[in-house]
């Protein structure tokens, strides 16, 4: 089986860290919602006081922030 | 398996995230489409991966949902004797496969690991292992497809039928437009996924636990004894620790035997090394890949542990879990050890992070199931399709077959899945299977790459008696389980420590017999037959070829270096734990 070349023109641009950044970012957004909600709502779960879902959801945005924004298209 | 009931139910916001994941996996599908134009694109992600994709895919192809679950089920039934699967029955596999295998594997351009048996020793070798492959790959993906229905189904209390065919159709998609390009990107957001959704688990069951000390006294507490704490010192006899195994099942039969058949010749894994866009990225990918499987028994191994003490049922009491199947998960309503993390998560993830656990696990399931379609996909079109049926097709005509192999291989798969659905116990026996061949296939790799009197009689006639020989003893056991006496050389063993070799440490003795098995055919025939011609070997075999420089030049850039830095830190933590 031979490998014919490539047109350039039809690699993808988008960088798989920027892919990860995303959906870090947005999964990261949801849950600190969430976590800002719990302030006034406190959850049932154990340990709820300590506010996981804020300081997890922080955590996540600021890391998918940071991917996205390092990896986003056209940066080169 | 699991209880009938349904555990908990999902927020608006873990729906959010779910689907978040969905719209995110399908629009990486069709973003990728126009980039697997060619069979080397489709089937080789273009060989342009970078070592820390490389690394993170080869690694999280082996990170399935079922595996996390099970891991955590057996910390919880034998203590901290399940993390010799993560260290020492992994750890130096991959080091070995990075730092001496892989250049054979790279530099013989093979798509494949049956291909490398076809240039090693011939058509035969390939055949054997390409069939056995390519069935088995179908079935694994059936099993975790009904794997992970039935946990959607246990936790969420979703529809068997629903969780298939959405999880089917999402898997046929991307990895159809895709092919192993999109497969890769996906294990790499499963990978970031998994740790972001499971990591706060053992982070805040320290807290509550007070530290590790106390939770190590809590647990001797419990148990009545230390040993669920030590990983060596219990292994002097099958009697002396919970899961009845011997130090030598767990260095020769787990350590050296399935380690190193299960990651340098399953080609599932080996394929997302091979993506690698030069020799040294191909070498650092599995050291890189080593580094994290390092640290994976912190959220698999340690919640099973922070269960035992814990997990309370209603009344305040400490819960007690049940083996699958047993008659007080069936007929009382008690939970199983494969539902520790499950009931981990739902203990302390709250709306948002139990969405983002439930989409951790529902990313694993896919991403196992999509690992085994595209290596079907690629081992059916190179060494079977394209080797035995239509040879002279153009490149383009075998990116078509690679699609549609994708769809058939998926729609065997539900069928599979259904077939287990109805049938539980094929599922055992679908994972007993896959180890039949997967210890011979490493003698027969390993001797190839190593050996250079191996001939091409030697590896097909030691492959096929290795795998026979491994189906024979699985027949023995199953015919009377007092034969195993036989695997461990204990022909007058107690019942007792029948009993308990049964349970955990069969496979390890099977394993390392048909490895041996094969070993002595292929050296017994290859000395009896004709010897390839050392120009043949070039580019396959240790000692007729000359391995191109990697391009390293200061020590932190060789890929040994940090293969060293790597063993040396799960050196120490074998200590701390012995």
């Amino acid at each position: 089986m031979s490998t014919p070349h490539v047109d350039p023109s039809t690699e993808q641009s988008l960088s798989i860290w920027f892919f990860v950044g995303i959906l870090t970012l947005f999964s990261g957004l949801i849950i600190l919602g969430q976590g800002v909600y719990e302030f006034w709502h406190p959850g049932i779960t154990v340990l709820a006081n300590l506010h996981p879902a804020f300081w997890w959801g922080l955590l996540m945005t600021l890391f998918g922030g940071f991917y996205t924004i390092n990896f986003r298209p056209g940066k080169g | 398996m699991f209880l009938a009931t349904q555990l908990t139910h999902l927020a608006p916001v873990d729906v959010a995230i779910l689907v978040l994941y969905f719209a995110m996996v399908i629009f990486i599908g069709f973003y990728v489409k126009g980039s697997t134009n060619t069979s080397e694109q489709f089937f080789l992600a273009g060989r342009e991966m970078s070592a820390w994709i490389a690394g993170l895919s080869f690694v999280s192809a082996n990170l399935g949902s079922l595996e996390l679950m099970g891991w955590a089920g057996a910390a919880y039934q034998y203590g901290i004797l399940a993390t010799h699967w993560y260290w020492i029955g992994a750890i130096p596999a991959m080091l070995f496969l990075g730092i001496v295998m892989m250049p054979f594997y790279y530099i013989s351009k093979t798509h494949s690991v049956p291909g490398y048996l076809q240039l090693r020793f011939g058509e035969g070798a390939r055949a054997v292992s390409a069939v056995s492959f390519a069935f088995m790959t179908v079935l694994m993906s059936g099993v975790n497809m009904y794997s992970m229905a039935l946990v959607m189904k246990v936790v969420l209390g979703w529809d068997i039928n629903f969780s298939i065919w959405v999880g089917a159709v999402t898997v046929a998609i991307y990895v159809m437009l895709g092919g192993l390009r999109s497969a890769i990107i996906n294990e790499v957001l499963q990978f970031v996924l998994i740790w972001a959704g499971a990591a706060l688990i053992p982070i805040l069951g320290l807290i509550e636990a007070g530290g590790w000390t106390n939770l190590k006294a809590q647990i001797a507490a419990r148990m009545g004894s230390t040993d669920y704490m030590h990983m060596w010192s219990t292994l002097g006899s099958f009697n002396g620790n919970p899961m009845g195994v011997h130090w030598t099942g767990i260095v020769f039969g787990l350590g050296f035997v399935i380690s190193f058949g299960y990651w340098t010749t399953d080609f599932l894994v080996v394929q997302r090394v091979l993506s690698a866009n030069n020799l040294r990225a191909a070498r650092l990918a599995p050291v890189i890949g080593s580094a994290f499987k390092m640290f994976v028994p912190f959220f698999v191994i340690l919640p099973g542990l922070l269960a035992l003490v814990l997990l309370k049922d209603s009344s305040g009491h400490l819960m007690q879990l049940y083996p699958d199947g047993s008659d007080m998960v069936l007929h009382h309503g008690m939970h199983s050890f494969n539902e520790v993390l499950p009931l981990m998560m739902i203990r302390y993830l709250g709306p948002g992070l139990l969405g983002l656990g439930i989409t951790a696990l529902v990313a694993g399931f896919m991403s196992g199931m999509a690992g085994n379609v595209s290596a079907f996909s690629t081992v059916w079109t190179y060494d079977l399709y394209g080797a035995y049926i239509n040879k002279k097709a153009t490149d383009s005509h075998y990116v078509s077959m690679g699609r549609w192999s994708t769809i058939v291989g998926m729609a065997i798969s539900v069928g599979t899945a259904y077939l287990v659905m109805n049938a539980a116990s094929i599922m055992d026996y679908v994972q007993e299977l896959f180890s039949f061949f997967i210890a011979p296939l490493f003698a027969t790799v390993i001797l190839g790459m190593l050996w250079k009197r191996a001939s091409k009689a030697g590896g097909f006639w030691g492959l096929l008696s290795g795998t026979a020989a491994s189906v024979a003893m699985w027949a023995m056991v199953y015919k009377d389980k007092t034969n195993i006496r036989f695997m461990i050389l204990q022909p007058h063993a107690s019942v007792d420590t029948i009993m308990r070799v049964q349970a955990m440490a069969a496979n390890l003795y099977r394993a390392a017999w048909s490895w041996l098995i094969c070993a002595v055919v292929t050296i017994v025939v290859s000395y009896c037959t004709k010897a390839t011609p050392e120009a043949q070997l070039t580019g396959l075999v240790y000692g007729s070829t000359i391995i191109p420089d990697d391009g390293s030049t200061k020590i932190y850039q060789k890929p040994v270096f940090w293969a060293v830095v790597v063993a040396t830190v799960l050196f120490a933590l074998n200590l701390w734990l012995w």
